[in-house]
């Protein structure tokens, strides 16, 4: 009786959502979007502060912003206090998870139910150096092709996740990772409020751009997602390390 | 400089990524970071629009300060800090937790981006579950986490939808384009309805705040006041300015009669529950979520300046009465009011600090309770909204009786021993509360030199 | 449609929330919220016959029509907090676990 209201509760929202979306005639119908009416072409031609002109990749140079990727110009320049945010928000559950499960350094690895041979755990740690050279390529190639600092420093955590699922020895330092992450965040903080002291506002652009499409380029955004991609690294790690490992039950 | 007001949130910020370094130094931290925040806040943020990051609104993100927000980051900043005060000795290990509820609250009423609200609002939801978990109930703390997700969750539907409509983000740019066009409130009834109820979660209106008896009902002296206070206020504040501004857009005709509605039954369900519980902690809990409900039923009428005093008074009231409450309850190890009785007949002084924020809760003269009260029911009386006077009439009678009852019990002694101990800093709050309380219900000339145009992102707007 | 398709996935989860009587699954339901919320996000910023918003040596910026960036920064931030959010949930469920023994809300006694 109880799940047939929640059935029917649920199920009336939705219809509701869908006939209010339909009959709304402000809402763009998907795919028909002109994005000349929403302020995401600006981000696109880079026309926020002044008119560049065309962008045009590997020539043109020292536009506001100067990543190729524009999701990432949006990501850790137009809406970088909303990334801020986000890197305190993972930042603030991996602090909470460490809370509730008491993790020290002296806590111990949860056993695996099988023994790990020999191939597995050579093999698992060839792996692991593919994926973490992966995930450094992606950070660094953030504000170029897709992906960035939170992919790579995800892809970071996944290849630690690796060597605790395929070793039932492994453990890496939990305070190494707290120290990481507690100076990363810093560091993000403490460029935003470079941006105060050496151009005008918080978490400004203040290195030059340079041309679209060079590696070195796009000011702070490639120092910004090395710092995101560290933190966002060692606090899933640190995660995954907490949930893996309990208490010593001292008897 | 003009971009002072980011500090509020970067250096509590800063300190939280410092603090996980060393336990040692994460208190002092803490309290240098809230203190520093009460004196800039103070002394050094002027008004007006902060742009982030270099680029104006809409495209960049942008605090905004002005008399509305300021009043709002007083109240939170100095509770934050007196609650901290009291409790730094004993919650050392929280100290990252408020660091970065810190940020999240002022950066909830800073911001004038919609989904910059919604990454803080997630940012102090967290850290407020993290916080409730000092009461040792998980159980509580994972019920609270469930709706406090599918709150901000369908905040962030009725958000994209209002992008999909307009392409913007910015609360003064939305505002502005669906004045300029006049766009058909009917329109606009989805979206507003679910940030509504989204932020009716986080703000505990009735039926959307189940998780509020099982996060105060075990609460202690550092989440009690904390979550029914500070953050309270925060989302009252933050609620008010989303209301005056952009849901009052698609309140009107018969969408303004449901919300209305629903408000004044909330009221009511509340009271009554208040009512009928024999627990302290239950009582004040039922009474602050009517209040909250009457928060909003207020700004929904666009009667913002008496909102606003409202949040305030019930802030420092609801502060004196969790910390009492809790820090009896922890020496005694039981809330029901049979067997608190009589703990104020040896604690006098504490007994009437307590009963002074309670007459105010309740707006008995002398106190900033009922200078409020009184008017903002002109207010009502002069908009002719006699429904909604009516309820509050009502509510407060209720009220009434159910508070006098409990301070009954709480100062006639009986046969059993009640004997608890307050610090002297725990006295100094209570004081210097009910002194305030007492000092704006008499003298009442500071609280009207505002009127309700204390929200000036209309103005703004106005100006280009 | 996409968008049907995202909201069909929030109404399950919804039903999923109020219906589960279980710690995990309702967490998974969370998650089925959060992914159909996404996915609706990113749908808002569809255009049809659009490329990725990434400039290339082929693709400059006027040349040709983009989907919407913005939606897709935004997609970022709410998948990054729902981890977190879930890592927290699960952080709690393993703290229940521990208390009482199990992950059925029916089965622990004191129902508050």
């Amino acid at each position: 009786m109880k799940n047939l209201i929640a059935f029917v509760l649920s199920v009336a929202l939705g219809v509701l959502m869908v006939l209010s979306l339909t009959n709304n005639d402000w809402f763009a119908q998907f795919g028909y979007v002109d994005l000349a009416d929403r302020v995401s072409q600006s981000y696109i031609d880079k026309d926020v502060t002044g008119n560049p002109g065309e962008i045009i990749f590997g020539i043109t140079s020292n536009p506001e912003n100067g990543a190729a990727n524009i999701v990432t110009s949006i990501v850790v320049d137009y809406r970088s206090f909303d990334t801020l945010g986000e890197v305190t928000v993972l930042f603030i559950s991996a602090l909470g998870v460490a809370l509730l499960l008491n993790s020290q350094d002296k806590n111990k690895r949860l056993a695996l139910n099988f023994k790990p041979n020999f191939m597995l755990r050579v093999g698992s740690r060839a792996l692991f150096a593919i994926i973490l050279m992966t995930g450094v390529y992606v950070i660094l190639h953030g504000h170029l092709t897709p992906g960035g600092g939170f992919p790579g420093g995800t892809m970071i955590a996944s290849s630690i996740l690796l060597l605790y699922l395929a070793d039932d020895q492994f453990r890496t330092k939990v305070k190494g990772f707290k120290l990481l992450e507690g100076v990363a965040g810093s560091f993000y903080v403490i460029i935003g409020l470079l941006g105060l002291l050496l151009a005008t506002y918080f978490l400004q652009n203040f290195l030059p751009t340079g041309t679209v499409g060079d590696l070195l380029s796009a000011g702070v955004i490639p120092i910004v997602y090395i710092l995101i991609g560290l933190k966002v690294g060692s606090e899933i790690a640190g995660i995954i390390d907490n949930f893996l490992t309990e208490e010593e039950v001292s008897l | 400089m003009s971009s002072l007001a980011v500090l509020l949130i970067a250096i509590p910020l800063i300190a939280a990524f410092v603090s996980i370094l060393s336990k040692k130094v994460a208190p002092y931290l803490l309290l240098i970071a809230s203190l520093i925040n009460v004196i800039l806040l103070f002394y050094f943020v002027p008004d007006g629009i902060v742009v982030i990051g270099g680029y104006d609104l809409p495209y960049g993100i942008n605090l905004f300060v002005d008399t509305f927000s300021r009043t709002g980051l007083g109240v939170v900043n100095v509770l934050f800090l007196v609650i901290v005060l009291l409790n730094i000795v004993e919650f050392k290990k929280y100290s990252s937790v408020l660091l970065v509820a810190l940020a999240g609250l002022n950066g909830l009423l800073l911001t004038g981006d919609l989904f910059n609200l919604f990454v803080f609002l997630e940012i102090s939801g967290i850290a407020a579950y993290l916080i409730t978990t000092s009461n040792h109930k998980p159980l509580a703390t994972f019920r609270y986490l469930i709706i406090g997700a599918v709150g901000s969750s369908l905040y962030l539907f009725g958000l994209i939808i209002f992008y999909g409509m307009f392409g913007t983000l910015n609360l003064m740019d939305m505002v502005s384009f669906i004045q300029a066009n006049n766009v058909d409130p009917s329109a606009l009834v989805l979206p507003a309805m679910l940030m509504f109820i989204g932020l009716g979660v986080e703000a505990k209106l009735l039926p959307f705040n189940s998780w509020v008896k099982g996060v105060l009902k075990d609460s202690n002296t550092l989440s009690g006041p904390m979550i029914a206070a500070v953050y309270a206020a925060t989302i009252s504040f933050v609620f008010g300015r989303i209301i005056n501004n952009l849901l009052t857009l698609a309140f009107v005709g018969n969408l303004l009669i449901v919300v209305l509605v629903l408000l004044a039954v909330g009221i009511f369900i509340a009271e009554a529950m208040a009512f009928a519980s024999t627990k302290v902690r239950e009582i004040l809990l039922y009474s602050s979520i009517a209040q909250a409900s009457i928060v909003i039923l207020l700004f929904v009428n666009g009667i913002v300046l008496w909102a606003v005093y409202l949040i305030i008074a019930n802030a420092l009231s609801k502060t004196v009465m969790f910390l009492v409450i809790n820090k009896a309850t922890k020496d005694h190890g039981d809330d029901e009011s049979d067997s608190l009785q009589g703990v104020f007949s040896k604690n006098i002084l504490v007994g009437i600090t307590f009963s002074v924020a309670t007459l105010s809760v309740m707006g008995l003269p002398l106190f900033m309770g009922f200078v409020v009260k009184l008017n903002y029911l002109t207010e009502l009386a002069v908009g002719a909204q006699w429904a909604l006077l009516a309820v509050i009439l009502i509510s407060s009678i209720i009220e009434g009786i159910y508070f006098v009852r409990m301070l009954i019990k709480l100062w006639y002694p009986e046969k059993n021993e009640v004997t608890v101990k307050f610090d002297l800093g725990f006295k100094v709050v209570f004081v210097a509360i009910a002194l305030i309380l007492l000092a704006l219900g008499t003298y009442t000339a500071p609280l009207n030199t505002l009127d309700n145009s204390i929200d000036t992102i209309a103005e703004v707007i106005d100006n280009g | 449609m996409i968008q049907y398709a995202a909201i069909i996935l929030i109404v399950f989860g919804l039903y999923g929330l109020l219906s589960n009587r279980n710690i995990i699954k309702m967490i998974i339901s969370l998650n089925i919220i959060e992914i159909g919320l996404n996915i609706f996000i990113i749908s808002v910023g569809f255009v049809y016959d659009g490329i990725a918003p990434i400039l290339t040596s082929t693709n400059s910026s006027s040349a040709l029509l983009y989907v919407d960036p913005l939606p897709q920064a935004l997609v970022l931030t709410a998948i990054v907090i729902g981890v977190g959010t879930t890592a927290l949930g699960l952080a709690l469920a393993k703290k229940i676990y521990s208390k009482y023994g199990t992950f059925e809300l029916d089965e622990m006694g004191d129902n508050e």
